[in-house]
């Protein structure tokens, strides 16, 4: 372990030995990287992390936040040098390709980078995060003049980025923008509007920052087909690329918030003064269609935020378990003789630890698989192989977002919980973490709204094939592991959730159908969650079937037998390392598998109390 | 210019080190490995020499195959090139066996200034540097935290108690590094990329016409006697509690 945010053994088993990212090594586009230098990516990473961002951490929160003052947007202090820094080492973009001044890292290895950023800091990591975002939205859908112009320079770190979706009256419902564009003679386009909640709106760690803004050209339909996108900077950008006049972007406050203090959540009013002017990007009347992949990759990073936080919560925990001295064993309850015990000896906190380690890993696993697929989507030999690939991509970027998020906040809590009253103070970060974890849920989509989008559009997307292929690799290690000992009995219960899960998911078609179509559309959360269940356990058990071939090949060669071999995780990390794969999915299969039977036959009742009641009766 | 960085791997200082069963060593399987931190002020002043006067700066590390990966990472922060001396006949090499297989390496290639760190925290023996310069006949300056290159001499900083020494020599010279001196650059990703493509020499023993006569050997390692629990002095009474403590130094911990 070691750092105290994310334990980078696992991050390398994810990488090497559950996913094998060494295939990758083999394909073209991929064939100048090696083992070795996703070592060197990774450990600089975590060097960077930790010595960079880190500190910043809680000073950003207490002394340091983003602040407006003078009618001016200043990010924190202490994130000049390290976002200067940060810039230098090329950390924006690395999966951005060499062409566009990245280095064309498989997004898998930029993926174990980022969850060591995002845990050590991730207010600071929204900055250059967004930028990445914007900055790859213009390089895909731009001109070549817009890509020389916006692109470059924010890969680089020179310029920022935003997103602009939100407004007052646009949230969940981003068609019902009311942000206008007015055709100029010279092809511009004058904007005006008020967009609020926008991160990284304004701030001095970068003098320009440029804005992707949803607004709707004069004149086109109401509702999300008849808006567009602009790329409008906060400085008018001369033709020789230098920065002109302002563009009449003004940002007007910024909230204060529960949590990331350091992200500066600013009001931004486009064109006031009426000289407020952006490009169009794209074509007209496919803004959200443009959109919809930074907001697809803010989704997986919004998921990696859950992760992040699970992360270095559960780390901390473990930690503080291990020293904090309280309570007897129980065995010695009545011995008065007895000393007391760190906590970490007593059966709920390690029931606490285990349910927080085996989701940690899961969604660690199952996170670094979806960026695993966008590598394959950039370099699979087969059309097909690259649309299986999309397809789990697409299915799992809404669970990774809301799954993440919500188990993230869940584990947050109980890893305060484990601190007891201390974690409930600020001297540790526990509750920073449950602070900062929590917009986790509610931006990029509520979490109810990635629901929606996985019930109503994922599940059945490319006429179920997608959801069908994922089953169909979860059937497969159901298998493998039936046939290994140590797993072969815990490996019926992902068996059985899995298939209350699939026969639940063939009712949803005639529900959908019929008068119960309320049913899916009412229980999105609770289903996106059980499908969630089913993956953290598919990839629990992918894990433990690999540990346990190398706990055997370990075992033979320092010549033990199986229960020789148990005694040793003690003074032997490799063992422990693998052992504690074993009881991920040992303790998942046991404490978490079993309830999804349950879980599918509540929905199964279609019970609709909730939408049948008065709305009086919520409260009188 | 030509720039010469020593470097040494060493345990991460927030590794577990675990002594062997046996006391011949740590077991060295499971912990992390990172380049000396005084080594790494050593590898930035190189670079910054040689940016500002032009030259190229080589890397040269005594260990086993896996030092390798320090020497990359040096590449990675933007040196030109690396030596690695690997040998298992080296593998209990004291500071006088490194320092001569570091010389013997380094005396084959034009040298105007040789960093090393000032010590290693590893074993901490601090004798590495100065050993190298008497190994060439040429001057060390240790521990220093400035250092201001003019054309065919260098001047710099050594503190010492309450005072700071300035020193000047001619070059060529070997320089160790203290805390203080700079403060090095994170490898970038661009490096990264590069270090790969960068040449690396691997020698052994033979090559370099070196024996391993250590002067020093490891008679046993023992891990440090566990710490004992500390002890509260309670009381209302403040010059009780003092006399206690008075007490306790003297008598128990003989401190006074
Ligand atoms: C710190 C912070 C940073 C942000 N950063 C950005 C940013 O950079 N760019 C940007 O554009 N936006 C940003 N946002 C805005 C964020 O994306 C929105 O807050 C979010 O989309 C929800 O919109 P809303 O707040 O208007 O809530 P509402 O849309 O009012 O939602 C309130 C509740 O109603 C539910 N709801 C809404 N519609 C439906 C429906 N049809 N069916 C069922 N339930 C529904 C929601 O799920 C939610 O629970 C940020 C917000 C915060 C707090
Ligand atoms: C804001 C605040 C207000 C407070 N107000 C008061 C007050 O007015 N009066 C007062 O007397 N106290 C007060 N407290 C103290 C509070 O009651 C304690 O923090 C609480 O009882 C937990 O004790 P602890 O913090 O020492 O945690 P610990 O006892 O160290 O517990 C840490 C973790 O270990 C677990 N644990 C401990 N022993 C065992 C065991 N045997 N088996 C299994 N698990 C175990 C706990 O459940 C917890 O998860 C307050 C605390 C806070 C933060």
């Amino acid at each position: 372990m070691g750092n105290s945010i994310v334990n980078t053994r696992d991050q390398r088993f994810v990488l090497y030995e559950q996913i094998g990212i060494d295939k990758l090594f083999t394909t073209d586009k991929y064939s100048g990287f090696s083992r070795d230098m996703v070592d060197m990516v990774l450990t600089e990473a975590e060097k960077f992390a930790v010595e960079m961002l880190l500190p910043a951490y809680d000073i950003a929160d207490k002394q340091d936040p983003a602040t407006f003052k003078d009618g001016k947007v200043h990010a924190p202090v202490c994130f000049q040098e390290p976002y200067r820094r940060y810039c230098e080492a090329g950390w924006i973009g690395p999966a951005v390709p060499v062409e566009l001044g990245g280095q064309g890292l498989p997004m898998s290895v930029f993926a174990a980078c980022l969850e060591l950023f995002g845990a050590a800091n991730y207010a600071f990591q929204m900055y250059p995060g967004l930028t990445l975002g914007a900055a790859s939205m213009i390089a895909t859908h731009g001109t070549p003049e817009q890509v020389q112009k916006y692109a470059l320079k924010m890969f680089s770190g020179e310029w920022s980025g935003t997103m602009c979706l939100t407004e007052p009256g646009a949230g969940s419902d981003v068609g019902a923008s009311r942000t206008s564009a007015r055709k100029l003679p010279d092809g511009t386009y004058s904007i005006t509007g008020t967009k609020c909640f926008i991160s990284s709106g304004d701030h001095d760690l970068t003098r320009q920052i440029v804005h992707p803004v949803l607004a709707r050209i004069e004149g086109d339909p109401p509702g999300t087909k008849g808006i567009s996108i602009f790329i409008v900077p906060k400085y008018r950008v001369e033709a020789d690329g230098s920065l002109g006049k302002a563009n009449d972007v003004v940002a007007s406050n910024i909230e204060h918030k529960m949590g990331i203090k350091g992200s500066a959540t600013c009001t931004l009013n486009f064109g006031e003064n009426g000289a407020c002017t952006g490009e169009l990007l794209g074509n007209e009347r496919e803004g959200i269609k443009i959109m919809f992949q930074m907001m697809n990759e803010a989704r997986f990073g919004t998921g990696m935020q859950g992760l992040d936080f699970a992360s270095a919560a559960f780390e901390h925990a473990v930690q503080y378990a291990k020293e904090r001295i309280q309570s007897k064993k129980i065995e010695d309850f009545t011995n008065p003789a007895a000393e007391s015990v760190a906590i970490i000896n007593h059966a709920d906190i390690r029931r606490s630890l285990l349910w927080m380690k085996a989701h940690v890993e899961g969604m660690r696993a199952m996170n670094y698989f979806i960026a695993y697929c966008i590598d394959q989507e950039h370099c699979a030999a087969t059309e097909e192989e690259k649309e299986r690939a999309k397809g789990f991509v697409d299915l799992l970027t809404p669970i990774c977002k809301a799954y993440c998020t919500d188990r993230g906040v869940e584990i947050c809590s109980l890893g305060m919980d484990v601190f007891g009253g201390y974690g409930y103070c600020s001297e540790y970060p526990m509750e920073q973490y449950v602070r900062d974890v929590k917009i986790a849920t509610i931006y990029e989509g509520t979490n109810y709204i990635q629901s929606l989008d996985f019930v109503g559009r994922k599940l059945g997307q490319n006429k179920g094939k997608n959801i069908m292929n994922l089953f169909g690799e979860i059937t497969k290690i159901i298998q493998s592991a039936k046939s290994v000992e140590a797993l072969s009995s815990y490996a019926v219960h992902l068996e059985n959730a899995m298939n209350s899960t699939i026969a639940l998911t063939m009712r949803l078609g005639q529900w959908a159908k019929s008068l119960d179509y309320i049913i899916p559309v009412m229980n999105a959360r609770p289903l996106l969650m059980i499908v969630g269940d089913v993956v953290i356990g598919w990839k629990l058990f992918e894990a433990a079937i690999i540990a346990q071939e190398k706990l055997a090949a370990l075992y033979a060669r320092l010549g033990v037998n199986e229960a020789q071999g148990r005694a040793l995780a003690k003074d032997n990390s490799e063992v422990a390392f693998y052992q504690g794969k074993l009881a991920n999915a040992r303790y998942f299969a046991s404490n978490v598998l079993p309830t999804i039977d349950g879980r599918c036959a509540c929905i199964g009742l279609t019970d609709k109390t909730p939408v049948e009641m008065a709305e009086e009766s919520f409260s009188v | 210019m030509n720039i010469i960085a020593c470097v040494k791997q060493v345990p991460d200082t927030e590794a577990q080190i675990k002594v062997k069963a046996d006391g011949s060593g740590i077991e060295d399987g499971q912990i992390k490995w990172v380049m000396n931190p005084y080594d790494e002020f050593g590898v930035e002043e190189a670079l910054k020499l040689k940016e500002k006067n032009g030259g190229d700066v080589t890397i040269v590390s005594v260990g086993p195959a896996r030092a390798m990966e320090t020497i990359r990472t040096a590449l990675a922060m933007g040196a030109d090139k690396g030596i690695h001396i690997s040998d298992p006949a080296l593998d209990n090499a004291d500071a006088f066996v490194t320092a001569s297989a570091l010389a013997a390496a380094i005396k084959g290639l034009p040298h105007d200034i040789i960093f090393c760190g000032q010590r290693a925290i590893d074993d901490d023996s601090g004798q590495v540097g100065a050993m190298l310069a008497e190994l060439l006949g040429i001057p060390q300056l240790t521990l220093v935290t400035k250092l201001d290159f003019a054309g065919s001499s260098v001047k710099v900083i050594r503190p010492i108690e309450g005072a700071q020494l300035s020193i000047e020599t001619s070059l060529p010279c070997v320089v160790t590094a203290q805390k203080g001196l700079n403060e090095p650059r994170y490898a970038s990703l661009p490096g990264i990329m590069k270090a790969k493509k960068k040449p690396v020499d691997v020698k052994n023993a033979a090559a370099l016409g070196i024996a391993s006569d250590v002067k020093a050997k490891v008679a046993k390692v023992v891990p440090p006697p566990a710490r004992a629990a500390g002890k509260i002095i309670c009381g209302d009474d403040a010059a009780q509690k003092a006399a206690e403590l008075a007490r306790c130094l003297r008598e128990e911990a003989k401190a006074i």
